[in-house]
């Protein structure tokens, strides 16, 4: 009994000694931390990772803390003053919060584009279309009539907004309907239930690029990926300094690295050799286009 | 990879065992009183204790973001997207089943002991130490059932952890991204490890229960 009670304090000190020791390592804030929330497709892709480490490299004390969650919840973090920086792609939401105050500094940084995946048998048959909008009708159609099934991410993000706007723009309501299925959850789990389900989603092409590449949605693919309303735009802004304690000068720093030559090269070049395709596109030299376009964006 | 997996796995013993800690310092004060109560109001202080069991992960995790946020009424402390968040958060979802197991251990050994003791002649003091003595290996127990637990439990983690990496990501968080990033090799891997830690930990438990 007395050889087990040292037992047991010489376990609980050597716990507590370690988890001191690693604590003090780990959590003194001797390197400078940058907080930044952001879309989920920005991260899975390891694109954000990628921009990080080569920032690092001119910045070695810098250390970068990616927080990724859907569009709108990275906007509401912003919102509470918890980050100091954040990427997004839902310009109509963006909007709201530089209206609010809470975001400052906006810049485009890339962009790509959302298609619609679908099953490869196709029963609405929208493949080749080269309107989201007509796609959508006709999955509309189909899933009235027991055909098929639609999985929407139904979680405020970025892409759930799009898709909204394109049903509002084709002048359908398919919320409620029992073809239409709101998942709740990420790009990624979303795109494997339209995968296990052989159903129809609307996907940004990174994360599609990214899963396919992993050989798990053997059953999806591309149907529509041309026609007005499927550009994807990614934006950063800083959260306002006048409003929280933000770490301004360490986020305009990373801003203009991913918006330097450097930075966009990085943007346009990533996932070209792995994917065979680019996942993004830098918007270097495009801003004023990719501006306009964006504008148009904030009507729905 | 692999210096990567070694620290989320490092990260999330630290975290859930300080957590376990944590709660075990409040927890044994406060069951050790309650047993001493002698009034109606000792079973239904347990009885609350025993349904907390359930409480759900992402319930705690919100309440917490919601205080530890820079807008919240603790945002000043700059604890949000820390490991200790998840430390304070995991020790209080595990509270109520370290009391609900110690109320056990200790009721059993109160009523085995304490009576006896003083008839026996010891005072006070040698009684306490002879319970001490007696529960010492069953707290053991309690905690390593109340690890696996926390290093278990996604909600806290995720939602005041931030799954930062290298920094707040364990195993759980790790292994949410993994399949998020459609890398399902590398979430069995982390699974598997998570799993070995809680078997071998319920295993020590189980082997600790039969010697005493």
């Amino acid at each position: 009994m007395k050889k087990f009670l040292m037992i047991l304090i010489i376990l609980v000190t050597i716990t507590t000694v370690t988890t001191i020791v690693y604590m003090s390592v780990f959590g003194k804030e001797t390197l400078r931390v940058l907080k930044v929330s952001t879309t989920t497709s920005l991260y899975v892709t390891g694109l954000l990772e990628k921009l990080a480490e080569e920032f690092r490299k001119e910045y070695p004390n810098v250390v970068i803390q990616f927080i990724a969650v859907g569009t709108g919840r990275a906007l509401e973090i912003a919102s509470k003053g918890d980050v100091d920086m954040v990427f997004v792609h839902a310009p109509s939401l963006e909007h709201k919060y530089i209206n609010r105050g809470t975001l400052v500094d906006g810049h485009i940084i890339a962009y790509n584009y959302f298609v619609i995946v679908g099953p490869k048998d196709d029963p609405a048959g929208i493949k080749g279309l080269n309107n989201p909008v007509k796609a959508l009708r006709r999955i509309y159609n189909a899933g009235v009539s027991g055909m098929t099934l639609f999985i929407s991410r139904g979680d405020n993000s970025g892409t759930h907004i799009r898709e909204l706007a394109l049903w509002r723009k084709a002048g359908l309501n398919p919320i409620g309907q029992k073809w239409y299925i709101e998942s709740g959850t990420g790009m990624s789990k979303t795109l494997m239930i339209a995968n296990e389900r052989k159903a129809y989603t609307l996907s940004d092409i990174g994360t599609y690029l990214k899963l396919k590449g992993e050989g798990i949605l053997g059953r999806l693919e591309v149907l529509v990926d041309k026609g007005e309303g499927l550009i994807n735009i990614y934006s950063a802004y800083i959260v306002n300094p006048e409003k929280y304690k933000v770490n301004y000068e360490l986020a305009k720093l990373f801003l203009e690295f991913v918006l330097s030559r450097k930075g966009q090269k990085i943007i346009n070049e990533y996932g070209r050799k792995l994917f065979g395709r680019p996942l993004f596109y830098s918007a270097y030299g495009k801003e004023n286009e990719l501006k306009e376009l964006w504008n148009t964006l904030l009507e729905h | 990879m692999y210096t990567e997996i070694y620290g989320i796995a490092l990260r999330s013993l630290l975290i859930s065992s300080t957590a376990t800690l944590l709660a075990l310092v409040w927890s044994i004060p406060f069951t050790a009183k309650l047993i001493s109560i002698r009034h109606r109001s000792k079973d239904i202080i347990i009885g609350i204790f025993n349904t907390l069991i359930g409480l759900p992960t992402v319930l705690v995790g919100l309440v917490l973001y919601l205080l530890f946020s820079y807008s919240g009424p603790l945002g000043f402390l700059e604890l949000l997207y820390t490991p200790y968040t998840i430390i304070i958060g995991e020790s209080i979802l595990i509270t109520p089943l370290v009391i609900s197991l110690l109320y056990e251990v200790f009721s059993r050994a109160y009523n085995e002991y304490w009576e006896l003791a003083l008839t026996l002649g010891a005072d006070k003091l040698q009684a306490y130490k002879l319970i001490i003595r007696e529960v010492i290996s069953d707290i053991f127990v309690v905690s390593l059932i109340s690890f696996s637990r926390a290093i278990g439990e996604l909600g806290v983690a995720l939602i005041v952890g931030g799954n930062i990496k290298g920094y707040t990501r364990v195993f759980t968080t790790a292994i949410a991204l993994e399949i998020e990033k459609g890398e399902f090799e590398t979430a069995i891997i982390l699974g598997l490890l998570l799993f070995i830690v809680v078997l071998s930990v319920i295993l020590t438990a189980r082997i600790i229960k039969r010697r005493v």
